[in-house]
């Protein structure tokens, strides 16, 4: 570079200034993280600690435990997420035509869920689903179901009001990114189209999907991100239980029991963790590498 | 190649009606031009005829079919658009080819079509380039490419050359015109601009809110306007206008006495009119004459003068009047405080009040 190098004195300034976020972001972010790592190896209960090379990694493979929040978490990741987009990308193109009444209730009350109250939400899931909730009474009035669903006691179920809770509660705050993004797109390319006589559907597909594709993958990336966290939802629905039987058992609300219910095992808990963090690498990784322009950069 | 026919044609927003009943017939094969101030309707009448604004009363037909309610796909039009709406993600080649691929054309003959386009408007070279890789005057083509591949009978054009600098400008009109003759179909082009207007149409439409002020080829409108507005908004430099009363009348001609300049008067041709009525005198800038070469002379102070090297503008006033007027180049004019020229009445146009045309 060509430029006059700082003098010392301006350097120092320079480095006075964001002294007070570098000193707060590395106690607060970089000191845990990388404490983090370290706890990782180390095994024992409690604060008696010591180091156990890869041990924990080797006790991962084999704790059937976490192997079920493993697989719940992707069934909730691989279900829930592309749900999600599809139908935030849906709601935002419906209620981006101009000729819908209504438009600013609708986005509002689709957008709402987002910036309810987590508790508030939860507690209401749980009694509409509860066995004698309104969902019960309602499907057995219109005869669909004879006898009473136990929502809460049925892996099955249990797992579907879990999606379908994060469903409601995350699909428009992703719709509010799309209906961004397709304000700025030109009307008259639409109109283009369908003077050119390019069908409703593939308006959809070849022109707003394309259109999209730098937010979809922001969201998706995201959502991946929130999907691989899920707490909230699941510890409020079951008492931090993760069940029935471990069947609503996500990778955080077990890294939250190994640390504070459980005998604390602070070294296991940190390398679940872990596991989250390279998981969330993994995969953006790959929605990256599919987003990519095939054409060219 | 199709006829058009619009009767009675209006069009509401809300209470707002922003089109006021047009008929118009526009022939197979002819190039017509919507001009008019901004805000006059232009671009709302091309897209009802489109199909992207529904027409709220009256009747569109399109090869003598009513297509009032018809899917714009199915009418037979295709349309440039100012912003070129060109497919950001598309290539140039799949930018012109998309649509067929929904209207059942096979692949080989769609990619026939393209490049016959391409051929025509030289953008062979760009064929696998992105709308961002290309240059304006590129995606304009490109957007016209886009129409023609689809064979259409009637082109709409809304502005479409007015996001191009002047140079690129002039190309493309010369462009354009190339095309129509080139395709021998129905063109309806929308334009603020009435030097494109003058140079492409067959037939100008001169709208003003909402309304047909006058229809005609471009040199009967610069002739022979109907009113005062056509007479103003058609010719570069604009038209001047003076204010006059009629002062006496007899068969074929009306005296006028100019109201700024006293004691000038003159006859003009003219069989309407009446004694004591204010009129409005129309005399173009290039139309002033040496002074003694008319029938009156009048006497102006001048505020600035343009010379241009061929022509000069001089840009005058008398009595709150402003006037331009054309001169040949007259370098030795230059700094000249006043200017003396006169008018020929058989070049100048009486409108009344109301700025209807005295004939
Ligand atoms: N969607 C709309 N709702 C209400 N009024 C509208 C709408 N679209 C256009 N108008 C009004 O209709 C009138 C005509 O608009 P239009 O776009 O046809 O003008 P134009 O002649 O094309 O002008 P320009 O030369 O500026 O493009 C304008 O007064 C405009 O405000
Ligand atoms: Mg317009």
């Amino acid at each position: 570079m060509a430029y006059a190098r700082l003098d010392r004195r301006e350097q120092l300034t320079g480095w006075a200034f964001i002294a007070p976020a570098l000193v707060l972001l590395g106690l607060f972010m970089i000191y845990p993280i990388i404490w983090s790592l370290w706890m990782s190896f180390q095994v024992g209960k409690g604060m008696n600690l010591s180091f156990g090379g890869f041990a924990n990694i080797e006790r991962l493979t084999k704790d059937p435990v976490f192997l079920r929040a493993l697989g719940n978490t992707f069934i909730f990741f691989i279900i829930q997420v592309p749900i999600m987009i599809t139908l935030a990308l849906l709601f935002a193109v419906a209620l981006n035509d101009s000729t819908l009444r209504f438009r600013g209730l609708f986005r509002t009350a689709i957008f709402l869920p987002c910036v309810t109250s987590l508790i508030a939400y939860s507690t209401i899931f749980k009694s509409m689903f509860a066995t004698d909730g309104v969902v019960n009474q309602a499907l057995m009035a219109l005869h669909i179901i004879g006898s009473p669903i136990g929502w809460f006691t049925d892996p099955f179920w249990a797992k579907v009001i879990v999606i379908l809770a994060i469903t409601w509660r995350w699909t428009g705050y992703n719709m509010i990114f799309y209906l961004a993004a397709l304000q700025n797109v030109d009307r008259s390319i639409y109109e283009a189209a369908r003077i050119d006589g390019v069908p409703a559907w593939a308006r959809f597909t070849h022109i707003t999907i394309p259109m999209l594709k730098p937010v979809i993958l922001f969201t998706t990336v995201i959502s991946t991100i929130g999907t691989l966290q899920l707490f909230d939802e699941v510890y409020n629905f079951t008492a931090g239980s993760g069940g029935p039987s471990d069947s609503t058992l996500t990778l955080s609300l077990y890294i939250y029991n190994l640390t504070f219910k459980f005998m604390p095992s602070f070294g296991y808990s940190a390398t679940v963790s872990w596991v989250i963090v390279v998981l969330v690498g993994i995969l953006s990784f790959l929605q990256f590498l599919v987003a990519r322009d095939r054409r060219r950069t | 190649m199709s006829s058009l026919k619009l009767s009675g044609v209006r069009k509401s927003y809300g209470h707002v009606e922003v089109i006021k009943g047009v008929d118009l017939e526009i022939k197979s094969k002819e190039f017509v031009v919507f001009v008019g101030p901004s805000g006059c309707g232009k671009s709302t009448l091309l897209r009802m005829i489109a199909g992207l604004e529904h027409i709220s009363a009256g009747d569109l037909e399109i090869g003598g079919t009513r297509m009032n309610d018809v899917d714009p796909s199915k009418r037979g039009i295709a349309m440039v658009f100012q912003s070129y709406a060109l497919y950001p993600h598309m290539t140039v080649r799949e930018n012109m080819g998309f649509a067929l691929r929904f209207a059942g054309v096979a692949k080989d003959q769609i990619a026939r079509q393209v490049q016959d386009a391409a051929r025509i408007l030289a953008l062979e070279p760009l064929l696998d380039r992105l709308p961002k890789e290309l240059s304006g005057g590129q995606r304009q083509r490109v957007a016209i490419g886009r129409a023609i591949v689809r064979n259409p009978e009637v082109f709409l054009f809304d502005e479409p050359l007015s996001n191009l600098d002047a140079e690129l400008r002039v190309h493309m009109r010369i462009e354009i015109a190339r095309l129509h003759k080139e395709l021998q179909t129905t063109v309806i082009y929308v334009t603020h601009d009435q030097v494109e207007a003058m140079t492409l149409a067959d037939t100008i439409v001169v709208l003003r809110d909402g309304v047909i002020e006058q229809v005609g080829r471009p040199l009967d409108l610069y002739d022979n306007p109907a009113n005062q507005f056509v007479a103003g908004f058609i010719g570069s430099p604009k038209m001047n206008f003076l204010a006059a009363s009629i002062v006496e009348k007899s068969a074929g001609s009306v005296t006028v006495a100019l109201r700024n300049h006293s004691g000038v008067q003159f006859t003009v041709p003219a069989s309407g009119g009446a004694v004591g009525e204010d009129v409005t005198l129309g005399v173009r800038a290039e139309h002033f004459g040496e002074p003694g070469a008319g029938a009156a002379d009048i006497r102006l102070n001048v505020d600035v003068a343009e010379h241009l090297g061929s022509t000069s503008y001089v840009y005058a006033n008398a009595g709150g009047e402003s006037l331009i007027i054309e001169r040949e180049e007259s370098r030795n004019e230059m700094g000249q405080e006043h200017i003396t020229v006169s008018i020929s009445p058989e070049r100048a146009f009486l409108f009344d009040s109301k700025g209807q045309r005295i004939r």
